[in-house]
């Protein structure tokens, strides 16, 4: 408890709850809609009965999305481009991250803020040229270029928060080592990356959230169906139920299932890692 | 000894640098190459049009629009998130009960994608079973009820409210952690010498802020400049364009209208926008850190 609310008095503190309290509702609003929507059947949802009590719930729209072989084709697809993704940057991320925090070189502060500032820019500046370089590859409509592009793209975040965090580890632990006749690939696996597990916990959490909820890159890079992942899939199974708002519902929860039990179950990790990287930046 | 370490120098960042180099440096510096062009995205051929693309862009009432919607979101962005997330915090640091649930309730919307969230707002704001209209029927102020994302005068904003209730949270989380580097003997000291808590906050907490306000600001902004996916999902830019932002018509030009030089030149506008913001952003950051150091 900080200074200032030891002052606080009794009803001063129970009006901000109220007030805290108020609001916290007003913000969960948007979520409950979408939970109850998916609970009701459209019928009540067209009545305008969507914010009132109802005739009873139903799995109905539940039973009909998973019954959909579409939807389980883009969770594939897109635990095939999130995990690897998620991976391969946290795994050159570190690489680097030990390289500016344990091994510096004249100059190495200008390539690391420029690794870093890559995090700043809209994606957009890339958008052509990497669409044109796929296209000369043929590999547009594969996963590939997702995974390959989210691993590029997480490199500035893993880089950042990797250094900072191995810059706290004492350089004592890896002269040691050193000396003991590690070598620096070594020193990374067995004696930095031990105590640095936060760290990875940060950013996979990160990594997995953003990749999982991107939108942009399947557009671009995906044109047929069986290529699409989740977030671009709702939207293009949005044609098929367009009036059947319970469905829709249905879709957008079971989307946001995975990222959502990340975030609750590593909440602390998450938010750490939200400020660290913005903070540092 | 030396010459070895230079070796791993080598050795380890070789693949996170030729792949960052390859796939994000390469093709930054190779959108400029492109804005000089007129390719269409599908043949492989294309000529040079010098700056055509420019003069065009400067003539062009899509591009005006884009960019006095992408300013109005970031003058909102600086302000409603910010002073939301800012309030939230200041709520909350005060140790009420159930502090760490009310946090992790507004900050959860950080976590949903944009299309989920877009899906969300769009059916608030939607003229039939909306709950805004619902909402403002039930107060007694029908003639308020309105099309939110189809008219041209609201979608813009209607958008940026979803959007800031996404945002706040991020918001709150930094100045929360700004908060808890204000130094409590300095609180105590002032509380001691009789300063009620409008004076502790104007004069001992607001300027302990400085660092996160900076910070929150400049990811406003940086965050606007890369407002996409909400617009495109809420509304595609529409009605009529009056929700495009620079990177939804850079989108639409390169990929819906076929003219990737002319988004390309679109995007280098997008980079040199973001290159001035962050430049600034470093130079606060080092002006900060020379002044606690």
């Amino acid at each position: 408890m900080s200074a200032v609310a030891a002052r606080m008095s009794p009803a001063g503190r129970t009006a901000l709850l109220v007030v805290l309290g108020a609001l916290a509702i007003l913000f969960c609003i948007p979520t409950v809609g979408v939970v109850l929507s998916s609970l009701k059947s459209n019928a009540e949802i067209v009545a305008g009965r969507l914010w009132w009590v109802t005739q009873g719930f139903t799995l109905d729209n539940y039973i009909e999305v998973l019954g959909q072989r579409r939807i389980y084709v883009y969770l594939l697809n897109t635990l095939l481009v999130t995990a690897p993704a998620s991976m391969a940057s946290i795994a050159l991320g570190t690489l680097a991250g030990y390289v500016f925090a344990k091994l510096p070189f004249r100059g190495s502060p200008v390539v690391f803020i420029a690794v870093v500032a890559g995090m700043f820019f809209p994606a957009q500046i890339l958008l052509v040229p990497l669409f044109r370089l796929f296209l000369h590859l043929r590999l547009l409509n594969t996963l590939w270029p997702m995974i390959i592009v989210h691993t590029a793209l997480g490199i500035p975040i893993c880089t950042l928060l990797t250094r900072n965090f191995f810059a706290a580890v004492p350089d004592a632990l890896r002269e040691a080592a050193v000396l003991d006749g590690a070598s620096e690939l070594q020193v990374l696996w067995h004696v930095i990356l031990p105590v640095s597990l936060p760290a990875l916990a940060v950013l996979g959490t990160l990594q997995f959230t953003w990749i999982w909820n991107d939108f942009l890159w399947p557009l671009i890079f995906t044109q047929s169906d069986n290529k699409r992942t989740i977030m671009l899939g709702i939207v293009s199974m949005k044609g098929q139920y367009l009036v059947a708002w319970g469905v829709q519902g249905a879709m957008s929860l079971l989307a946001t299932l995975p990222t959502l039990f990340v975030f609750l179950r590593f909440q602390r990790y998450f938010i750490h890692g939200m400020t660290m990287g913005a903070v540092k930046g | 000894m030396g010459r070895s370490l230079g070796w791993w120098r080598v050795a380890l960042l070789a693949l996170p640098l030729g792949v960052y180099g390859a796939f994000v440096v390469w093709p930054l510096l190779s959108s400029f190459a492109y804005s000089a062009t007129n390719w269409n995205g599908f043949r492989l051929s294309f000529d040079l049009v010098g700056f055509d693309n420019f003069r065009a862009l400067a003539k062009d009432p899509l591009f005006a629009g884009a960019m006095r919607n992408t300013l109005i979101w970031t003058v909102a962005a600086i302000l409603v998130p910010n002073g939301l997330g800012f309030l939230l915090a200041l709520g909350l640091e005060r140790g009420v009960k159930g502090a760490s649930f009310l946090k992790s309730v507004f900050y959860m919307p950080v976590c949903l994608s944009a299309v989920v969230v877009g899906q969300i707002w769009i059916w608030i704001y939607r003229p039939d079973w909306g709950a805004l209209n619902g909402l403002l029927a039930a107060v007694g102020f029908p003639q308020g009820e309105r099309a939110w994302l189809a008219e041209p005068g609201s979608a813009l904003f209607a958008i940026i409210a979803a959007w800031s209730w996404q945002q706040a949270g991020l918001s709150m989380v930094i100045y929360l952690s700004g908060l808890t580097n204000v130094p409590h003997e300095l609180l105590e000291a002032a509380a001691l010498d009789g300063a009620g808590y409008w004076r502790r906050l104007r004069h001992v907490i607001l300027p302990m802020l400085k660092p996160a306000t900076i910070v929150v600001v400049a990811l406003s902004v940086i965050n606007s400049l890369k407002g996409f996916d909400i617009v495109y999902i809420m509304t595609g830019g529409g009605p009529f364009h009056a929700s495009d932002t620079l990177a939804v018509l850079m989108y639409d030009e390169s990929f819906k209208r076929y003219r990737m030089g002319y988004g390309a030149a679109i995007s280098v506008v997008l980079f040199l926008i973001t290159l001035a913001v962050i430049t600034v952003y470093f130079r606060q950051l080092r002006k900060l850190e020379e002044l606690t150091a």
